[in-house]
């Protein structure tokens, strides 16, 4: 039995598990990998501490300064797939794996995860010319004409990558305007490979083998068009990984676990949740680290009332 | 010994962690950057199917994206 199983190796998932072993609680951390979302960036500029540091490094940063901890036990290369109420207060810990372990008080940090468009051939295409992370595979659409869906900050960064590449891109906008920031939106438009085009709805993606493009609704004409492409770059945000607890604990609308701010608890005693699984409103790596500190030390108060 | 082929691109975070993964079990491999390479890159899609990295060939079996688990085994790491 342990006295707090953390869930997951980003930013939140780390911070908390070097707290935890300093404070000498006993720990398991899970996680399927470190480093979080920002595993994929190929430059970080606001990580405190470090003036400009590649997704990949940072992760391997995180890894070693868990890593040096004496005090915690971790399992990666796994992760949780359901949390359960177990015997008496404590909780039952399932991996995706098969394993189970038992813990007095569980802190969910699983982050969040890429949004799919949810239409038809997006699935059988994906790794086909359906693309999620941009800065991996941009470079494999050389003298290609592709599409980006989204009108946020990573549509627009998704735009950047594939101008090194592509001869010709598409930015679909849902709405009628840019919701990125508007320093990257006037540096892309200023790119004669660029085309916007707004009301865009994407139903379907087109392809047998591979991307051939797509159909959308152009909602201001209100008709269905097609569009030829090689690849289609998904971004249109995130949702979070709360699965795991959903059956325990309060969730808000998107699906984000509701927490205290104070604290980090969730509805369910017990259960703390931190970084962009949760209800914060600003999702940033450095939030992330220090509400799951926050966490960790209210868990550890707890523990002490509790013993 | 493994006959393993990576098919990469240089800003790719999943191919240098598999990289990565060769290097501390001692494993031998073919890199191709397919940002560069259109040959390989041709050769990738044919074999995978994939317009993705990476892709990884251990042997003739293809293996899509860094599943440390996955290559292990391939690799009778474990």
């Amino acid at each position: 039995m342990y006295d707090l199983i953390i869930v997951g190796g980003g930013p939140a998932g780390v911070a908390a598990g070097v707290y935890a072993a300093r404070k000498k609680i006993k720990t398991l951390l899970i996680a399927k990998e470190f480093g979080g979302q920002s595993l994929a960036s190929a430059d970080i500029q606001n990580w405190i501490g470090a003036k400009s540091i590649s997704g990949f490094d940072l992760a391997k940063n995180l890894e070693e300064h868990l890593r040096a901890q004496e005090e915690i036990e971790i399992l990666d290369g796994d992760f949780v797939a359901k949390v359960e109420k177990s015997k008496g207060k404590s909780f039952k810990a399932v991996t995706e794996s098969g394993k189970n372990f038992e813990a007095k008080t569980v802190l969910v940090c699983s982050g969040s995860h890429h949004k799919k468009l949810g239409v038809p051939g997006e699935d059988k295409l994906n790794g086909r010319g359906v693309v999620y992370c941009s800065t991996c595979d941009a470079p494999l659409f050389g003298g290609k004409t592709v599409a980006v869906v989204g009108a946020g900050n990573a549509g627009l960064e998704a735009v950047r990558d594939l101008f090194a590449y592509a001869d010709k891109i598409y930015l679909l906008v849902r709405g009628d305007a840019m919701k990125g920031d508007p320093v990257t939106l006037e540096e892309i438009k200023a790119n004669p490979k660029l085309e916007i085009k707004y009301q865009v709805e994407v139903r379907e993606i087109l392809g047998e083998q591979l991307v051939t493009g797509v159909r959308y609704l152009d909602k201001a004409k209100n008709q269905t068009e097609e569009l030829k492409l090689d690849g289609v770059f998904v971004e249109i945000g995130s949702a979070p990984n709360s699965d795991l607890v959903k059956d325990l604990v309060e969730l808000d609308e998107r699906g984000q676990i509701i927490v205290d701010h104070k604290t980090q608890m969730t509805s369910f005693s017990g259960i703390w949740a931190a970084g962009d699984v949760s209800d914060v409103l600003y999702k940033q790596n450095n939030i992330s680290a220090g509400d799951a500190v926050k966490a960790v030390l209210n868990i550890y108060d707890h523990l002490n009332k509790n013993k | 010994m493994s006959k393993v082929t990576i098919y990469s691109t240089p800003t790719c975070v999943y191919c240098r962690m598999a990289k990565e993964f060769f290097h501390k079990n001692n494993i031998q491999y073919t890199e191709h950057n397919v940002a560069e390479d259109d040959a390989a890159r041709e050769e990738m899609v044919q074999k995978s199917h994939q317009l993705g990295v990476p892709v990884i060939d251990i042997n003739g079996e293809i293996h899509v994206g860094f599943n440390r688990s996955e290559l292990e085994r391939a690799l009778g790491l474990k």
